[in-house]
């Protein structure tokens, strides 16, 4: 009996033993196996990771400005109406340290077109300087704000003149000091982004946005300094030059005051140059706020086109004279942060197109053609008024992502001396013909209500 | 509308305005946000400062440096943190929004540490060898007078302010493709723990469980690690500020924050907690 009950325990200890190797195997196994799972996540980490990497290279960032508008002029049909006054989406690749290309396509109801293209090539020796391609914004401190962050929701009218569109085909070298807080810029540019010059049957032959209209290029150069005011805050300062030059289409140019017409041929330059001078004052007082100012003048250029003769049944077409006229304007920001989510903003701009003629003399002024199958007169007119505008506005800022801004324009023309010289003629809304007189201060206001929404 | 009542419009959203001048609340709620590396210091000051300040609620977390600089830009921390300065594309985004230039407050020292793992032959390494073995022109241990074994590097994600910094001033350069980018120094100081061929580098105060490589600046330089002395004195090469970075000039509760934590309470505590006091 003890001999079975031994061969009973010895078998049973054998059992044991076996199955626990054979357990023991197979959690070495077990471990193998999930060692080598392991393994190969960590290989797939690793690629998706690399992958990751190079997708972190492509930065996608946008808004999109949905507005209401009120406009008190009776001229302007609908006069309010909802609409989107931006939707853009940028993206940014940096293909290597140094090496950035961007995209930044407008999206609008039946429309799209493309605001910004460009590469940009960094210095790796001094890290100071780039070098720019493409279509950008126009070297000036307003033209390059952000339009997602203008406090008036957009610009002065001094710069849409001047810079229609902001964005301009060239390129641009950038120096921008480490140690001193210098910032220089030079842009040679087409020139002509953004004008429009009509020939004799109306055709306006600058319409390719990707071309230039003519061989000459337009320099720009601009240098800001920013002096540190200590505690207070910081004052930036700078100038900006722009020399321009435009061909002539036309045999004539006016000058500016309607006096003087000289002639010139097909081809000859016609020169665009000015000056500005700019500020911008951050005063860390009661939560923030910052003046900012800029003064342009110069001399603009339009131009016209060449006479054409009579042809079979086609009656001679008489030329327009290219237009040289002496401008100036200037802008004043007051923004104050009204604790993290509101903020306050003022401005005043004012742009006279036409220093040489005052608002009285409007209409008065002109140059009457001796040959008027060769060359139209020319009478002073509402392209020549100055235009003061009074904006206030306020935002709240419910996110960094939304913005709500209720924004008014006081718009305030230069008045013409005599009545009825220089009218506008319009149709209201219930079929009505009515006339605006500019020896009187027309009511150009605008109310906006603008909803932001960006990432 | 009216032309009246958009006038009307027009002095309320004036009057608005200048109400502004003379409100600006002080917040009893101070949020702080940013660097990795500054994390558990301005949860010990947050954490001793309320006990005797209950009035003051201090929420702290962490992100890294880019991280809570873009928070502070957009409004949503009252503190951002940073291991490094305030970029000038960052401050031109602060200037928009809020119209201030900032306010940069240096409130502690740190040493980046140079982690390896315990059985690590290599003790000491220049500047410029750490440079290369970032940037993967240095591969093998063998190289710097170690094993013959393959460097395995773990670095900081690029929103971290260590991450700048050393890139700034050792690397030199572009981070070498494999190194391995980890969430937080603690994760490279745990990664460096499990791999005898690591090597990582962040925060003084996280150096627990590994080896401290010793730091020398050039071939001919002495080495030294990272310590009060050695920092107090510049001998450490690899010294850096730690900021703290406010939209405006501080005020009420948050300026008495501000100057508690420059006080000599609050640079104790610098020290308790593995960093080094600005004075």
């Amino acid at each position: 009996m003890k001999k079975l009950s031994l061969i009973v325990f010895v078998f049973f200890c054998v059992l044991s033993l076996r199955s626990k190797a054979q357990e023991e195997s197979t959690t070495n196994e077990k471990i193998t196996e999930l060692n080598d799972k392991v393994n190969g996540l960590t290989e797939r980490l690793a690629t998706a990771e690399s992958d990751l990497s190079k997708l972190t290279k492509i930065k996608v960032s946008g808004y999109i400005q949905a507005q209401f508008q009120n406009f008190e002029n009776p001229a302007i049909q609908p006069g309010n109406y909802w609409n989107i006054r931006r939707a853009r989406l940028k993206f940014t690749y940096e293909a290597a340290d140094g090496i950035k290309f961007l995209l930044q396509p407008d999206f609008l109801p039946g429309s799209v077109s493309l605001r910004e293209a460009y590469v940009v090539l960094n210095d790796h020796w001094t890290k100071t300087f780039s070098l720019w391609a493409g279509k950008f914004n126009r070297p000036n401190y307003e033209v390059e704000y952000s339009s997602s962050q203008l406090e008036l929701l957009e610009r002065s009218l001094l710069i849409r003149t001047l810079y229609p569109g902001e964005y301009a085909l060239g390129a641009k070298l950038e120096y921008k000091g480490i140690e001193v807080p210098l910032k220089l810029q030079l842009a040679m540019l087409n020139g002509s982004d953004g004008l429009t010059i009509n020939n004799a049957s109306g055709a306006n032959l600058n319409s390719n946005d990707n071309k230039d209209f003519d061989n000459l290029k337009d320099f720009m150069l601009r240098g800001t300094y920013s002096l540190a005011l200590g505690n207070l805050g910081a004052l930036d300062f700078g100038a900006h030059a722009y020399l321009g030059l435009l061909k002539s289409n036309a045999l004539k140019t006016l000058s500016s005051d309607y006096s003087t017409i000289k002639d010139v041929k097909v081809g000859d330059a016609v020169k665009r140059n000015w000056l500005g001078a700019e500020f911008q004052l951050f005063a860390d007082v009661l939560g923030g706020l910052s003046i900012k100012g800029e003064y342009i003048a110069g001399k603009n250029a339009s131009i016209g086109y060449a006479p054409v003769a009579a042809s079979g049944t086609t009656a001679a077409v008489p030329g327009v004279a290219n237009f040289q006229n002496n401008f100036s304007g200037y802008y004043i920001y007051l923004i104050k942060n009204l604790g993290k989510k509101n903020q306050f903003a003022m401005r005043y701009d004012y742009y006279d197109p036409n220093t040489d003629i005052n608002g009285k003399d409007v209409s008065i002024k002109k140059y009457t053609s001796t040959d008027a199958t060769a060359l139209k007169s020319k009478t002073s007119g509402k392209s020549d008024l100055a235009t003061g505008t009074l904006s206030i506005a306020l935002h709240h800022y419910f996110d960094d992502n939304l913005r709500i801004s209720l924004c008014y324009d006081i718009v305030k023309n230069e008045k013409v001396g005599a009545t009825n010289a220089v009218v506008d003629t319009y149709t209201n809304n219930s079929g009505a013909k009515g006339t605006l007189d500019y020896s009187n201060v027309i009511n150009q206001n605008v109310l906006t209500l603008r909803i932001q929404a960006k990432f | 509308m009216k032309t009246k009542n958009m006038k009307k419009l027009a002095i309320v959203a004036i009057l608005l305005g200048f109400i502004g001048f003379a409100f600006s609340p002080a917040p009893e709620r101070i949020t702080v946000k940013g660097s990795d590396t500054m994390v558990i210091l301005a949860q010990k000051w947050a954490e001793v400062y309320m006990k005797s300040n209950s009035n003051v609620a201090i929420q702290v977390t962490g992100g890294g440096s880019g991280v809570g600089i873009s928070a502070l830009i957009n409004g949503a921390t009252d503190i951002a943190n940073a291991s490094r300065k305030m970029k000038p594309t960052e401050k031109d985004k602060l200037k928009e929004r809020y119209n201030t230039m900032g306010v940069e407050v240096a409130c502690a020292k740190d040493g980046i540490t140079v982690y390896l793992h315990p059985t690590n032959k290599v003790k000491e390494l220049t500047v410029e060898q750490l440079g290369k073995i970032f940037r993967g022109e240095i591969k093998n241990w063998k190289e710097v007078g170690g094993a013959d074994a393959q460097i395995k590097l773990y670095g900081r994600e690029n929103s971290s302010g260590t991450y700048v910094f050393f890139q700034e001033n050792v690397v030199m350069g572009d981070y070498a493709a494999n190194c391995q980018t980890l969430p937080g120094t603690a994760a490279v100081v745990n990664a460096v723990k499990k791999d005898v061929n690591g090597i990582g580098y962040g925060g003084a105060a996280y150096a627990e469980g590994i080896e401290i490589c010793k730091v020398k600046k050039d071939a001919n330089s002495p080495a030294y690690a990272a310590s009060t002395e050695t920092i107090a004195k510049n001998q450490y090469p690899i010294t850096r500020y730690l900021f703290m970075y406010l939209r405006n000039r501080p005020t009420g509760e948050m300026k008495k924050y501000i100057d508690w934590i420059l006080s000599p309470e609050g640079q104790k505590l610098v020290v308790e907690m593995g960093y080094f006091p600005i004075k």
